[in-house]
Protein backbone atom coordinates (compact mmCIF):
# COMPACT_ATOMS: atom_id res chain seq x y z
CA UNK A 1 0.00 0.00 0.00
CA UNK A 2 1.57 3.37 -0.96
CA UNK A 3 1.35 6.54 1.13
CA UNK A 4 -1.62 7.99 -0.76
CA UNK A 5 -3.54 4.71 -0.58
CA UNK A 6 -2.84 4.54 3.14
CA UNK A 7 -4.02 8.13 3.50
CA UNK A 8 -7.24 7.45 1.59
CA UNK A 9 -7.96 4.32 3.60
CA UNK A 10 -7.60 6.37 6.80
CA UNK A 11 -9.84 9.11 5.36
CA UNK A 12 -12.52 6.49 4.62
CA UNK A 13 -12.31 5.18 8.20
CA UNK A 14 -12.46 8.65 9.77
CA UNK A 15 -15.13 10.08 7.48
CA UNK A 16 -17.46 7.09 7.64
CA UNK A 17 -16.83 6.42 11.32
CA UNK A 18 -15.69 2.81 10.83
CA UNK A 19 -14.53 2.63 14.41
CA UNK A 20 -13.15 -0.92 14.49
CA UNK A 21 -11.05 -0.71 11.29
CA UNK A 22 -7.41 0.18 10.52
CA UNK A 23 -6.12 1.22 7.05
CA UNK A 24 -4.55 -2.23 6.64
CA UNK A 25 -8.06 -3.74 6.95
CA UNK A 26 -8.98 -2.13 3.62
CA UNK A 27 -6.71 -3.72 0.96
CA UNK A 28 -6.20 -1.36 -2.04
CA UNK A 29 -7.91 -3.77 -4.46
CA UNK A 30 -10.88 -4.67 -2.25
CA UNK A 31 -14.24 -3.38 -3.58
CA UNK A 32 -15.52 -0.59 -1.34
CA UNK A 33 -19.19 -0.85 -2.28
CA UNK A 34 -21.65 -3.70 -2.15
CA UNK A 35 -19.67 -6.89 -1.62
CA UNK A 36 -16.34 -6.15 -0.01
CA UNK A 37 -16.28 -3.34 2.54
CA UNK A 38 -20.05 -2.87 2.16
CA UNK A 39 -20.38 0.89 1.71
CA UNK A 40 -23.54 2.36 0.19
CA UNK A 41 -24.62 5.39 -1.85
CA UNK A 42 -24.78 7.76 1.14
CA UNK A 43 -21.20 6.78 1.96
CA UNK A 44 -20.23 7.62 -1.63
CA UNK A 45 -21.60 11.16 -1.25
CA UNK A 46 -19.88 11.58 2.10
CA UNK A 47 -16.61 10.26 0.72
CA UNK A 48 -16.73 12.53 -2.35
CA UNK A 49 -17.15 15.53 -0.06
CA UNK A 50 -14.23 14.45 2.15
CA UNK A 51 -11.95 13.83 -0.86
CA UNK A 52 -12.73 17.26 -2.31
CA UNK A 53 -11.94 18.96 1.00
CA UNK A 54 -8.83 16.95 1.74
CA UNK A 55 -7.15 17.00 -1.69
CA UNK A 56 -8.67 20.21 -3.05
CA UNK A 57 -9.94 18.46 -6.14
CA UNK A 58 -13.21 18.67 -8.03
CA UNK A 59 -15.49 15.67 -8.49
CA UNK A 60 -18.32 16.16 -10.98
CA UNK A 61 -21.40 14.44 -9.55
CA UNK A 62 -22.63 13.43 -13.01
CA UNK A 63 -19.34 11.92 -14.10
CA UNK A 64 -19.97 8.64 -15.89
CA UNK A 65 -16.61 7.41 -14.63
CA UNK A 66 -17.38 8.03 -10.94
CA UNK A 67 -18.38 4.41 -10.40
CA UNK A 68 -14.96 3.22 -11.57
CA UNK A 69 -13.06 5.90 -9.64
CA UNK A 70 -14.82 4.93 -6.40
CA UNK A 71 -14.47 1.16 -6.85
CA UNK A 72 -11.41 0.61 -4.64
CA UNK A 73 -8.80 2.46 -2.59
CA UNK A 74 -6.34 1.91 -5.47
CA UNK A 75 -8.69 3.42 -8.07
CA UNK A 76 -9.44 6.37 -5.77
CA UNK A 77 -5.72 7.00 -5.29
CA UNK A 78 -5.16 6.95 -9.06
CA UNK A 79 -8.11 9.32 -9.53
CA UNK A 80 -6.84 11.74 -6.85
CA UNK A 81 -3.38 11.79 -8.45
CA UNK A 82 -4.83 12.45 -11.91
CA UNK A 83 -7.05 15.26 -10.57
CA UNK A 84 -4.17 16.85 -8.69
CA UNK A 85 -2.04 16.76 -11.85
CA UNK A 86 -4.91 18.28 -13.86
CA UNK A 87 -5.41 21.06 -11.29
CA UNK A 88 -1.67 21.80 -11.15
CA UNK A 89 -1.54 22.45 -14.90
CA UNK B 1 -63.17 19.61 34.02
CA UNK B 2 -61.33 16.52 32.89
CA UNK B 3 -60.49 16.70 29.19
CA UNK B 4 -58.96 13.29 28.93
CA UNK B 5 -58.46 10.13 30.93
CA UNK B 6 -56.43 7.11 29.88
CA UNK B 7 -55.13 4.00 31.62
CA UNK B 8 -51.73 2.50 30.86
CA UNK B 9 -49.62 -0.38 32.04
CA UNK B 10 -45.83 -0.04 32.16
CA UNK B 11 -44.74 -3.59 31.41
CA UNK B 12 -41.00 -2.84 31.35
CA UNK B 13 -38.68 0.14 31.34
CA UNK B 14 -34.99 0.87 30.79
CA UNK B 15 -33.10 4.12 31.15
CA UNK B 16 -29.65 5.45 30.35
CA UNK B 17 -27.74 8.58 31.38
CA UNK B 18 -24.03 9.24 31.95
CA UNK B 19 -22.97 7.04 34.93
CA UNK B 20 -26.55 5.76 35.28
CA UNK B 21 -26.52 2.55 33.28
CA UNK B 22 -28.05 -0.07 35.57
CA UNK B 23 -31.36 -0.59 37.32
CA UNK B 24 -29.56 -0.32 40.65
CA UNK B 25 -27.99 3.04 39.69
CA UNK B 26 -31.44 4.35 38.74
CA UNK B 27 -32.94 3.05 42.00
CA UNK B 28 -30.39 5.12 43.89
CA UNK B 29 -31.01 8.10 41.65
CA UNK B 30 -34.79 7.78 42.15
CA UNK B 31 -34.39 7.71 45.93
CA UNK B 32 -32.27 10.87 45.97
CA UNK B 33 -31.82 12.40 42.52
CA UNK B 34 -28.69 14.29 41.52
CA UNK B 35 -27.30 15.75 38.30
CA UNK B 36 -24.61 13.44 36.94
CA UNK B 37 -21.72 15.09 35.08
CA UNK B 38 -22.30 14.85 31.32
CA UNK B 39 -19.03 14.58 29.41
CA UNK B 40 -20.46 13.26 26.20
CA UNK B 41 -20.28 9.60 27.22
CA UNK B 42 -22.39 7.33 25.05
CA UNK B 43 -23.56 3.71 25.21
CA UNK B 44 -21.48 1.41 23.01
CA UNK B 45 -24.47 -0.45 21.47
CA UNK B 46 -22.25 -3.53 21.22
CA UNK B 47 -25.25 -5.58 20.03
CA UNK B 48 -24.77 -3.94 16.61
CA UNK B 49 -21.91 -4.65 14.19
CA UNK B 50 -19.71 -1.58 13.64
CA UNK B 51 -20.93 -1.10 10.03
CA UNK B 52 -24.44 -0.56 11.45
CA UNK B 53 -23.28 1.63 14.32
CA UNK B 54 -21.39 4.10 12.17
CA UNK B 55 -24.28 6.48 11.47
CA UNK B 56 -25.76 6.45 14.95
CA UNK B 57 -25.57 9.77 16.75
CA UNK B 58 -25.10 9.87 20.49
CA UNK B 59 -28.85 10.32 20.92
CA UNK B 60 -29.58 7.41 18.58
CA UNK B 61 -27.20 5.20 20.59
CA UNK B 62 -28.91 6.21 23.81
CA UNK B 63 -32.34 5.46 22.36
CA UNK B 64 -31.34 2.09 20.86
CA UNK B 65 -29.47 1.04 23.99
CA UNK B 66 -32.58 1.39 26.17
CA UNK B 67 -35.14 0.16 23.61
CA UNK B 68 -33.28 -2.83 22.18
CA UNK B 69 -34.09 -5.58 24.75
CA UNK B 70 -37.68 -4.43 25.30
CA UNK B 71 -38.77 -5.70 21.88
CA UNK B 72 -38.59 -9.42 21.12
CA UNK B 73 -36.73 -10.58 18.01
CA UNK B 74 -39.89 -11.88 16.30
CA UNK B 75 -42.20 -9.10 17.44
CA UNK B 76 -43.59 -6.03 15.65
CA UNK B 77 -44.34 -3.07 17.94
CA UNK B 78 -45.53 0.45 17.13
CA UNK B 79 -42.80 2.94 18.02
CA UNK B 80 -43.12 6.40 19.55
CA UNK B 81 -40.00 8.57 19.68
CA UNK B 82 -40.32 11.75 21.72
CA UNK B 83 -37.84 14.53 22.28
CA UNK B 84 -38.54 18.18 22.98
CA UNK B 85 -35.26 19.47 21.57
CA UNK B 86 -34.08 16.66 19.29
CA UNK B 87 -30.53 16.50 17.98
CA UNK B 88 -29.37 19.96 18.96
CA UNK B 89 -25.68 18.98 18.75
CA UNK B 90 -26.02 17.74 15.17
CA UNK B 91 -28.20 20.64 14.05
CA UNK B 92 -25.86 23.19 15.63
CA UNK B 93 -22.85 21.67 13.84
CA UNK B 94 -24.75 21.88 10.51
CA UNK B 95 -25.66 25.51 11.17
CA UNK B 96 -21.97 26.20 11.84
CA UNK B 97 -21.09 24.72 8.43
CA UNK B 98 -23.76 26.89 6.80
CA UNK B 99 -22.36 29.99 8.53
CA UNK B 100 -18.84 29.08 7.39
CA UNK B 101 -20.13 28.44 3.85
CA UNK B 102 -18.91 24.86 4.04
CA UNK B 103 -20.68 22.06 2.16
CA UNK B 104 -22.99 20.05 4.42
CA UNK B 105 -22.35 16.41 5.22
CA UNK B 106 -25.07 14.36 3.44
CA UNK B 107 -25.19 11.91 6.36
CA UNK B 108 -25.50 14.61 9.03
CA UNK B 109 -28.09 16.48 6.99
CA UNK B 110 -30.14 13.37 6.21
CA UNK B 111 -30.17 12.25 9.83
CA UNK B 112 -30.92 15.64 11.36
CA UNK B 113 -34.69 15.19 10.95
CA UNK B 114 -36.75 14.40 14.02
CA UNK B 115 -37.89 11.00 12.79
CA UNK B 116 -34.36 9.77 11.91
CA UNK B 117 -34.06 7.63 15.05
CA UNK B 118 -37.46 6.05 14.41
CA UNK B 119 -36.23 5.26 10.89
CA UNK B 120 -32.99 3.75 12.15
CA UNK B 121 -34.90 1.62 14.66
CA UNK B 122 -37.18 0.42 11.85
CA UNK B 123 -34.23 -0.53 9.60
CA UNK B 124 -32.04 -2.11 12.28
CA UNK B 125 -34.87 -4.12 13.88
CA UNK B 126 -36.89 -4.88 10.75
CA UNK B 127 -39.88 -3.07 12.22
CA UNK B 128 -42.52 -2.38 9.58
CA UNK B 129 -45.31 -0.93 11.74
CA UNK B 130 -46.34 2.57 12.77
CA UNK B 131 -43.65 4.94 13.99
CA UNK B 132 -44.24 8.45 15.31
CA UNK B 133 -41.77 11.19 16.21
CA UNK B 134 -43.04 13.82 18.63
CA UNK B 135 -41.66 17.14 19.81
CA UNK B 136 -43.85 18.78 22.44
CA UNK B 137 -43.04 21.29 25.12
CA UNK B 138 -41.94 20.55 28.70
CA UNK B 139 -44.75 17.96 28.79
CA UNK B 140 -43.48 16.08 25.72
CA UNK B 141 -43.45 12.94 27.89
CA UNK B 142 -47.20 13.10 28.53
CA UNK B 143 -47.89 13.71 24.84
CA UNK B 144 -45.84 10.62 23.99
CA UNK B 145 -47.87 8.54 26.43
CA UNK B 146 -51.07 9.93 24.91
CA UNK B 147 -49.80 8.87 21.48
CA UNK B 148 -49.12 5.39 22.89
CA UNK B 149 -52.66 5.24 24.29
CA UNK B 150 -54.16 6.03 20.88
CA UNK B 151 -52.06 3.23 19.32
CA UNK B 152 -53.20 0.79 22.02
CA UNK B 153 -56.77 1.90 21.44
CA UNK B 154 -56.49 1.09 17.75
CA UNK B 155 -55.49 -2.47 18.58
CA UNK B 156 -51.73 -2.59 19.21
CA UNK B 157 -50.93 -5.19 21.92
CA UNK B 158 -48.06 -3.04 23.20
CA UNK B 159 -46.21 0.13 22.23
CA UNK B 160 -42.54 1.06 22.51
CA UNK B 161 -42.12 4.61 23.81
CA UNK B 162 -38.71 6.33 23.86
CA UNK B 163 -38.06 9.71 25.44
CA UNK B 164 -34.58 11.09 24.78
CA UNK B 165 -32.88 14.42 25.36
CA UNK B 166 -29.28 15.45 24.93
CA UNK B 167 -27.42 18.29 26.64
CA UNK B 168 -27.48 21.05 24.02
CA UNK B 169 -24.44 23.09 22.90
CA UNK B 170 -23.74 25.97 25.31
CA UNK B 171 -25.04 28.46 22.72
CA UNK B 172 -28.54 27.33 23.77
CA UNK B 173 -27.98 27.93 27.50
CA UNK B 174 -30.28 30.94 27.58
CA UNK B 175 -33.15 29.05 25.97
CA UNK B 176 -33.01 25.41 27.02
CA UNK B 177 -33.24 24.92 30.77
CA UNK B 178 -34.96 21.55 31.07
CA UNK B 179 -32.16 19.13 30.11
CA UNK B 180 -29.96 18.92 33.24
CA UNK B 181 -28.16 15.95 31.69
CA UNK B 182 -28.54 13.71 28.66
CA UNK B 183 -30.94 10.82 29.18
CA UNK B 184 -33.07 8.25 27.41
CA UNK B 185 -36.00 6.30 28.80
CA UNK B 186 -37.72 3.40 27.04
CA UNK B 187 -41.10 2.18 28.20
CA UNK B 188 -42.96 -0.85 27.00
CA UNK B 189 -46.54 0.27 27.42
CA UNK B 190 -49.73 -1.80 27.35
CA UNK B 191 -53.36 -1.61 28.39
CA UNK B 192 -54.09 -2.60 31.98
CA UNK B 193 -56.39 -5.61 32.02
CA UNK B 194 -58.55 -7.09 34.75
CA UNK B 195 -56.87 -9.94 36.59
CA UNK B 196 -53.46 -8.96 35.24
CA UNK B 197 -50.60 -9.82 37.49
CA UNK B 198 -49.14 -6.38 38.09
CA UNK B 199 -46.99 -4.75 40.69
CA UNK B 200 -48.25 -1.64 42.43
CA UNK B 201 -46.04 0.64 40.32
CA UNK B 202 -46.95 -0.52 36.87
CA UNK B 203 -50.59 0.50 36.29
CA UNK B 204 -51.39 4.17 35.91
CA UNK B 205 -54.22 6.48 35.05
CA UNK B 206 -53.32 9.68 33.23
CA UNK B 207 -55.73 12.59 33.42
CA UNK B 208 -55.57 15.87 31.57
CA UNK B 209 -57.47 18.89 32.80
CA UNK B 210 -57.17 22.64 32.40
CA UNK B 211 -54.42 24.23 34.45
CA UNK B 212 -56.42 27.01 36.11
CA UNK B 213 -53.25 28.44 37.66
CA UNK B 214 -51.98 29.27 34.18
CA UNK B 215 -51.84 33.02 33.72
CA UNK B 216 -50.88 32.99 30.08
CA UNK B 217 -47.31 34.04 30.85
CA UNK B 218 -44.79 33.00 28.20
CA UNK B 219 -42.65 31.18 30.70
CA UNK B 220 -44.28 28.68 32.95
CA UNK B 221 -42.27 26.74 35.42
CA UNK B 222 -41.50 23.09 35.13
CA UNK B 223 -40.38 20.72 37.85
CA UNK B 224 -36.81 20.18 39.05
CA UNK B 225 -36.45 17.08 36.86
CA UNK B 226 -37.69 16.40 33.34
CA UNK B 227 -41.18 14.89 33.51
CA UNK B 228 -40.07 11.57 32.04
CA UNK B 229 -37.47 11.18 34.79
CA UNK B 230 -39.92 12.37 37.40
CA UNK B 231 -42.20 9.55 36.26
CA UNK B 232 -39.28 7.14 36.48
CA UNK B 233 -38.90 8.20 40.12
CA UNK B 234 -42.59 7.50 40.70
CA UNK B 235 -42.12 4.00 39.27
CA UNK B 236 -39.83 3.40 42.26
CA UNK B 237 -42.21 4.84 44.84
CA UNK B 238 -45.36 2.75 45.05
CA UNK B 239 -48.56 4.69 45.47
CA UNK B 240 -47.25 8.16 44.70
CA UNK B 241 -49.41 10.29 42.41
CA UNK B 242 -47.71 12.90 40.23
CA UNK B 243 -48.80 16.24 38.90
CA UNK B 244 -47.14 17.81 35.86
CA UNK B 245 -48.32 21.18 34.62
CA UNK B 246 -47.34 23.20 31.59
CA UNK B 247 -49.15 26.30 30.36
CA UNK B 248 -52.86 25.41 30.12
CA UNK B 249 -52.33 21.70 30.74
CA UNK B 250 -52.48 19.89 34.06
CA UNK B 251 -51.55 16.22 33.85
CA UNK B 252 -52.17 13.94 36.82
CA UNK B 253 -50.64 10.48 37.06
CA UNK B 254 -52.53 8.28 39.53
CA UNK B 255 -51.35 4.76 40.35
CA UNK B 256 -54.09 2.18 39.77
CA UNK B 257 -54.61 -0.67 42.25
Amino acid sequence: MNALQQDIAQLIIDTLNLEDLKPSDIPPEQPLFGQGLGLDSVDALELALALQKRYEIQIASDSRDARQHFATVASLAAFVEAQRAACAN
Amino acid sequence: MIALQIALQIAQWRAWAPSLETGEAWRQWAAQPWTPADQGEQPDCGFLPSMQRRRLSRMARMALEVAWPLCEEDEQLPFVFASRHGETQRTYALLGDVADQQPLSPTQFGLSVHNAIAGQWSILRGQRGAASAIAGEADTFEHAMLEAATLLDSGAPAVMVIIAEERPPSAYDGWIDDVPFSYALALRVGKPRAGQDASSTSRWQLQLSRNVADTGATHTTHGAWPYALDFLRALHEPGTPLEHTWKTRRWIWQPLP
